[in-house]
């Protein structure tokens, strides 16, 4: 009973229908046979390497790997030719770890890592390491840039399985993982304050200069003659927001409020009546309504 | 529960079918009237959710007729509003009788009235003689003393008549009760029939003549005995119709005196007509003093002369009234739902027309008033008017030989004298019965007044039960040990009176004994009453103890419950021997500070759990010492519940106390920032915003105490570590507060630059908390962690500004407007709202005792559900609160266990699609407010989330619910709670003991697809499991206090850093299930909709691969390889991950 509430909403849309056990181990069976004859499918464009933890996996994810690029004309912050595209990259596979798998393919300059593919070109903030807390890894896109072009093409025609964890090279997960970043988490209060301080430097410097262009500025008309007023001048104006925008309008319209006559001339006071009978009708109608669900729902037996 | 397509394509055609009526009515205006009626029909709420009302200008506008003006001037004097008036029609069509169900009824009964006037008559016998009666039926009568004089002969009854609610036109559904009176002829009975028990024999027998003739025919599907009201000197017989209609009605025939046979001076409440030589088989005691009287004898003797002249009476005052028929009605149902209108003594819907008729006489209530009107009038003149004390009288004449009120009052607890002045109507109701009554009354009326929406709901629609009505509850079982009690208490002459009714015999000496004994603690004690059993004929009836168990219900004082003392008089008044008498070996004399000596009695309680059970240690002392009942047959139902908030290690508290050391430890830190030195701006307010510091975290937190051996160490950053071959350290979670500053015009303007001022502030802070009072601490760029007396609180500056700067966005025309964005809101939420909401609930604790408790209760029952993820803790809190301000129908609880049977009443039952939950924190909501509210959720109720809950502080947006839950956890939710609230009622209702109290608790794990199954080693809260786990790890804490001065683990918790991974990689295939307080198992719940093969994707490969289906590339989820990946992410802490389902498909 507590299944079928919980699946209720997805009962009326297309459920998969169970298959019997014997018949998943047939298909899984087939899939491999597939494999080893045509290799293994992927869409077009891509190529699919199929990568596992370790050893020890049986199954394998599959990355879907292309050349990077873009239409002619826009501008792309990774180099043509020489960048891989990496989609379905698993949780457990870092950057460092990427480099490693695809160096036989030529030397790896720089991998990155990304939720979401790159679509619009837009200019990379510095991230602070105390600012913005690195967020927990799900499945990512990768773009990794080869010194040499030859490194795309060769990573291309990869057949894999990769594996992300060797005992060479082995990766923390789990336990270890967990127990490493909560280390990593500890801050080192010296860092950050010298941080802060380099970034506040700049940041007074910063206003410090745009005050004393505005400074500059203040009363000088442009070519056109126009002079520019500020808050900073020597009668404040209104700050230009919309909530005294706002404020200004609302005044206006109480002040006209308070002018206007009620139930002065008969037609008001009839039209007063009216507006209180069509209130009440209107209410009569919603509770009408309301009544109607309520006895659909079973809600007036008080048995 | 989301918008089924099908509801949506019904929208769809209700919104065309009203623009072709638009283009209607400009052309012919005939159509109109027709065409509004339509268009309400195809408006009608088909998917359950209320749209709104949309009518044209001319349907608001239009001339009104006068039918019209009429409703509606009536609806504004006779009813509320017109909603109520609607409901209350639309009840009052529910419970009525439909006219083709009476007919076939009045057909029935014409049968019957043959059938019973052609029993053949019997020879005359001695009364002890009853072997003319066949053997297939039984005397519904316990005959005890069997001997008795007079003699009994069956002749068919002289007249009958169909008396009672039928006739009137009251009776309500479910169950049709048709009365009829059989007068029995003069000749059956004899001149002193009166006389102990006589004329009940000879009623007995006729009856059991009548039963074995009727149940030979053919026309009657079951014939059964029953009691007249639960009387069980007045056997009733039932007859029920054959084949499908027997639900249809029971008709009840009642056999009775011919009118003016017994004279009813001689029944008056003083006089005895059951002889003690008879009844107890003594000779007549010697030393001349008086029989002792029996008035509830003689008043059933009275009740069956009557019959007839009630229903004359009230088909006179009702007659022609309908509103008064409605108002009957009403008060039925009202009764009903309240479960005070069944058994002996119960207040039942014949009292009701009666007490209609009283209010009638005395002008109280008009025949024309509606029947909502007759319904207020009865609550409150019930509310208002004690018949404990003043009974009141149908009776007009003054005629000096009637008896007068007082001496009914001295025979009976509530009087109420019928318009003979001979017959008290609510002879057999007790006085905690009439007590009862009344209470609700003065609950309803207020409610009333009030005038809140929903009054018509918690009215007349909500049962109340009593298990969830009254804080505890106690069973008396077996009943038979009220026999004893009967002697000991010696209440012989009520024993004689009552004809051996032990039961009721002791309840009433019982009650007062307990009300006496528990004073200040009891705001009301209510006392179920026996049911009224039915049986075979041929069987013998049922005897006293086989009527269950006596159930009674406490409603507590929480004021009353902190006292451990019962304070006695001094000891040298003579009041302190009454005193001495009534606690027995519990009362001590005892010197207090002022000088005084006194008896006393100290209970022994040093937590809060155990004071709010100090009502059991009274109620199990007074009963074995003045009742002789041992505690073995008191089943006490208050604190069960607690042990499931009990901490692993504490089981005598329930852990407020340890709730209340963490506060003062927060308020000493407060006083610490407060009187910090050397910050740029001072501290201007210091507000918590955690769980623990409102009282509703499940686990309290204790001090800790961490060993250094177990931990990795980090010495330059004065830190414990955890190390990955011990098993997972003891879980510390830091103790939010918000830290606001003193306004400053320094401060900088831009978002960025402010995050690092704030961090230059957290690590100023942590520097001046170690060096001005030696705090262990512990800065990051968002917060300062404190160590202080073992607690660990995370301070974090907030600057009040900061909100409306993350809103500021510039148009391209340089005018700056406020907009709301992700993070200007959750800034919003955590800095201003949630310690808002923290003092607020604080506030409540201090208000309601039992707030923590509940609130607890509930969030450890929704956990162990595994239904954690979207139910945030504030929102569930606010629920919580919700039940102490808004309780109607019920009383504010005063235990856990009731109000966590409200909560799941409260979650099963709410219509969270149509209403708001309005939690009025602090009654800073006026009505108008409330209803303005309202109508801004219906008019946006498609933004908002699915469960909407609103304070005043928060009256549009319901923040604590805007992340979840989903639909369809919800619905998950109210489908469990709507399972478990009747298993545990069930559970706590038992008189031989509650069973498995945690059944409740347990989830049901048949469910998921994939079970993780987790290893308890890392684990940090695992005793916390409702289950308590066998084996236990070291989590490396001392039990010593030690040179503490490093930073524990803080919030460190494996099992919730795993679930954060899975559901950021596989949320959108799955669902995940824990329970956080000690679960060892995540449910995984793949999502349909998801397996479904999609065309391939770039933004979209998440754990899928390419398959070749159909010659088409598409993609499907790896299954196989992520449940590989299950086991790689948790490395350490998972033990296994069993697929349970092949529900995917490729």
């Amino acid at each position: 009973m507590a299944t079928l509430g919980l699946r209720a909403p997805h009962c009326n849309s297309q459920r998969p229908p169970r298959l019997p056990v014997g018949k998943m181990v047939a298909r899984g069976r087939k899939r491999a046979a597939q494999d080893s004859e045509q290799g293994i499918p992927s869409p077009p464009g891509y190529s699919a390497i199929p990568i596992k933890f370790s050893e020890k996996q049986r199954a394998s994810h599959y990355l879907y790997v292309r050349e990077h690029r873009v239409r002619e004309g826009t501008k792309s912050s990774w180099p043509q030719k020489r960048t891989l595209f990496i989609l379905n990259v698993p949780p457990y596979c870092t950057q460092e770890s990427l480099a490693r798998l695809l160096s036989p393919c030529g030397l790896v300059q720089s991998v990155e890592l990304q939720e979401k593919p790159d679509l619009a070109d837009r200019p990379k903030e510095p991230k602070s390491k105390f600012f913005d807390p690195t967020p927990v890894p799900g499945f990512q896109v990768a773009y990794v840039v080869f010194q040499k072009p030859g490194g795309v093409s060769a990573a291309l025609a990869l057949k894999g399985p990769l594996l992300v964890s060797t005992d060479s090279h082995p990766v923390k997960s789990g336990i270890h993982n967990w127990i490493s970043s909560y280390a990593d988490s500890v801050p080192d209060p010296e860092a950050l304050r010298a941080e802060v301080d380099t970034f506040m430097e700049a940041y007074d410097k910063r206003i410090a200069e745009e005050e004393a262009k505005a400074k500059e500025e203040e009363g000088i008309p442009d070519e056109e003659g126009w002079v520019k007023v500020t808050r900073r001048g020597r009668r404040p104006v209104l700050p230009r927001t919309e909530a005294a925008s706002l404020r200004v309008l609302e005044r206006e319209r109480r002040k006209r409020a308070r002018k206007e006559l009620l139930n002065f001339y008969a037609w008001q006071h009839r039209e007063t009546k009216m507006e209180h009978l069509a209130q009440l009708r209107k209410k009569f109608e919603e509770d009408k309504q309301r009544i109607e669900l309520m006895r659909a729902q079973r809600k007036f037996r008080p048995y | 529960m989301g918008p089924a397509p099908a509801g949506v394509q019904h929208r769809g055609a209700a919104g065309e079918s009203e623009v072709m009526e638009l283009a209607l009515e400009d052309t012919c205006k005939e159509g109109k009237k027709e065409s509004s009626k339509k268009c309400t029909l195809a408006g009608s709420p088909v998917d359950g959710l209320l749209q709104p009302v949309k009518l044209s200008q001319a349907e608001l506008y239009k001339e009104p007729t006068n039918e019209e003006l009429n409703r509606l001037r009536e609806t504004e004097s006779l009813f509320h509003s017109s909603l109520l008036r609607l409901q209350v029609e639309e009840l009052l069509k529910e419970v009525r009788l439909p006219e083709k169900k009476k007919a076939r009824i009045d057909a029935f009964l014409r049968e019957v009235h043959q059938r019973v006037l052609k029993v053949p008559s019997t020879p005359k016998t001695e009364l002890t003689d009853q072997t003319w009666l066949p053997a297939g039926v039984r005397v519904p009568l316990h005959q005890v003393p069997y001997t008795v004089k007079g003699s009994f002969c069956f002749l068919p009854p002289a007249q009958v008549t169909v008396v009672g609610s039928y006739l009137l036109g009251t009776c309500v559904r479910p169950d049709i009760n048709v009365d009829m009176a059989v007068t029995m002829p003069r000749e059956i009975l004899q001149d002193k029939d009166g006389l102990n028990q006589r004329y009940f024999r000879k009623r007995a027998l006729y009856l059991a003549h009548l039963a074995h003739h009727l149940g030979q025919d053919p026309l009657f599907g079951s014939v059964h005995f029953s009691y007249t009201n639960g009387c069980h000197l007045k056997p009733s017989l039932l007859l029920r119709p054959h084949g499908k209609n027997e639900r249809l009605v029971t008709v009840r025939l009642h056999p009775c005196p011919p009118p003016d046979f017994f004279r009813p001076c001689r029944l008056l409440p003083s006089k005895n007509n059951v002889r003690s030589a008879w009844y107890r088989g003594q000779s007549p005691p010697g030393d001349g003093s008086p029989e002792p009287p029996t008035p509830h004898y003689n008043t059933w003797v009275l009740q069956d002369m009557t019959l007839e002249s009630h229903v004359q009476l009230l088909s006179t005052v009702l007659g022609s009234a309908s509103g008064l028929k409605d108002g009957v009605a009403l008060l039925k149902v009202w009764l009903r739902q309240r479960e005070l209108d069944k058994g002996l003594g119960g207040f039942s819907g014949f009292l009701v027309s009666m007490l209609v008729a009283f209010l009638v006489s005395t002008r109280k209530i008009h025949t024309t008033m509606s029947g909502y009107q007759v319904l207020r009038s009865g609550l409150q003149f019930l509310a208002t008017t004690d018949l404990t004390v003043n009974g009141i009288s149908l009776c007009l004449s003054s005629d000096p030989s009637l008896p007068a009120l007082a001496d009914f009052h001295q025979a009976f607890s509530v009087v109420f004298l019928d318009s003979s002045g001979y017959l008290n109507l609510c002879a057999d109701v007790t006085a905690s019965t009439y007590h009862q009554v009344q209470h609700e009354a003065r609950l309803s009326m207020a409610l009333l007044d009030s005038r809140a929406d929903d009054g018509f709901q918690f009215l007349l629609m909500t049962p109340k039960p009593m298990i969830r009505a009254f804080d505890h509850v106690l069973h008396l079982h077996p009943l038979s040990r009220l026999q004893a009690a009967c002697h000991r208490l010696k209440l012989w002459p009520e024993l004689q009176d009552l004809g051996g009714d032990y039961v009721s015999a002791a309840l009433g000496s019982l009650t007062t004994l307990l009300e006496q004994g528990l004073g200040s603690r009891l705001h009301l004690l209510a006392h179920t009453r026996p049911p009224v059993l039915e049986w075979d004929i041929s069987q013998d009836p049922p005897k006293h103890r086989d009527s269950g168990t006596l159930t009674l219900g406490l409603l507590l004082r929480p004021e009353g419950l902190t006292s451990v003392l019962e304070l006695g008089p001094e000891a040298n008044q003579p009041e302190a021997a009454e005193f001495r008498q009534f606690w027995g070996s519990r009362s001590e004399l005892r010197r207090f500070q002022d000088g005084a000596i006194r008896e006393a009695v100290v209970w022994e309680a040093a937590s809060m759990a155990q004071k709010r059970l100090i009502p059991h240690q009274v109620v199990t002392h007074l009963l074995a010492l003045h009742a002789d009942i041992p505690d073995t047959c008191v089943h006490y139902v208050g604190g069960l519940l607690d042990a499931l908030i009990q901490s692993p290690k504490e089981t005598s508290s329930t852990g407020e106390e340890a709730l209340a050391a963490a506060v003062r430890c927060y308020d000493d830190l407060s006083r610490l920032l407060w009187g910090l030195e050397g910050l740029p701006l001072t501290v201007s307010a210091v507000q918590g915003a955690h769980p623990v510091l409102r009282y509703t975290e499940v686990f309290p937190p204790t001090p800790v105490r961490p060993a250094y051996s177990f931990h990795e160490h980090s010495r330059e950053r004065a830190s414990l570590l955890p190390r990955p071959d011990k098993p997972c350290p003891a879980y510390v979670e830091p103790m939010t507060v918000v830290c606001h500053l003193e306004g400053s015009g320094q401060w900088p303007q831009d978002a960025e630059a402010i995050r690092r001022v704030r961090a230059a502030f957290q690590l100023r802070l942590a520097e001046l908390l170690t060096q001005q009072h030696g705090l262990q601490c512990r800065a990051t760029a968002m917060h300062t962690d404190v160590l202080k007396d073992g607690f660990v609180f995370r301070i974090r500056v907030a600057y009040q500004r900061e909100p409306q700067i993350l809103r500021e966005m510039r148009s391209p025309e340089g005018m700056i407007s406020l907009r709301d964005t992700p993070a200007s809101l959750r800034l919003e939420r955590d800095t201003r709202q949630l310690p808002l909401l923290t003092s607020a609930l604080h506030g409540l604790q201090q208000q309601h005792p039992a707030f923590s408790g509940v609130a607890r209760l509930a969030k450890r029952w929704v956990r162990a559900q595994l239904l954690d993820e979207g139910l945030t803790d504030e929102s569930l809190d606010l629920v919580v609160a919700a039940l102490f301000l808004h309780p109607e129908p019920f009383t504010p609880p005063s235990s856990p266990q009731v109000g966590f049977l409200r909560f799941l009443l409260l979650i099963s039952t709410f219509d969270w699609k149509n209403n708001p939950l309005i939690v009025n924190l602090n009654s800073e909501l006026t009505v108008e407010e409330q209803v303005e509210i309202r109508s801004g959720f219906l008019a946006t109720r498609t933004q908002l989330p699915v469960m909407v809950i609103l304070t005043p502080q928060d009256r549009k947006n319901s923040v604590w619910t805007q992340d979840g839950p989903s639909p369809q956890i919800l619905q998950q939710l109210v489908v469990l709670a709507a399972e478990a609230l009747p298993v545990l009622e069930k559970q706590l209702m038992d008189p031989r003991g509650p069973g498995d109290i945690r059944t409740v608790f347990r989830p049901p794990l048949d469910m998921y697809d994939v079970l993780i199954r987790l290893s308890p080693r890392h684990i940090p809260r695992h005793r916390q499991a409702v289950d308590s786990p066998a084996a236990s790890f070291c989590r490396g804490l001392l039990s010593k206090p030690g040179p503490s001065s490093l930073m524990p683990v803080l919030g460190y918790d494996p099992p919730q850093l795993y679930l954060a991974q899975l559901r950021e990689a596989f949320g959108d295939l799955a669902l995940f299930f824990y329970d956080q307080h000690g679960g060892d198992v995540i449910g995984v719940l793949w999502k349909p909709t998801s397996f479904q093969p999609q065309p391939f994707k770039a933004s979209n490969t998440k754990g899928h691969m390419v398959v070749s289906q159909g010659g088409e590339l598409v993609m499907v989820p790896n299954v196989e390889a992520i449940l590989e990946d299950f086991a790689i992410l948790g490395e350490g802490l998972v033990q296994s991950v069993e697929a349970r389902s092949e529900r995917w498909t490729v």
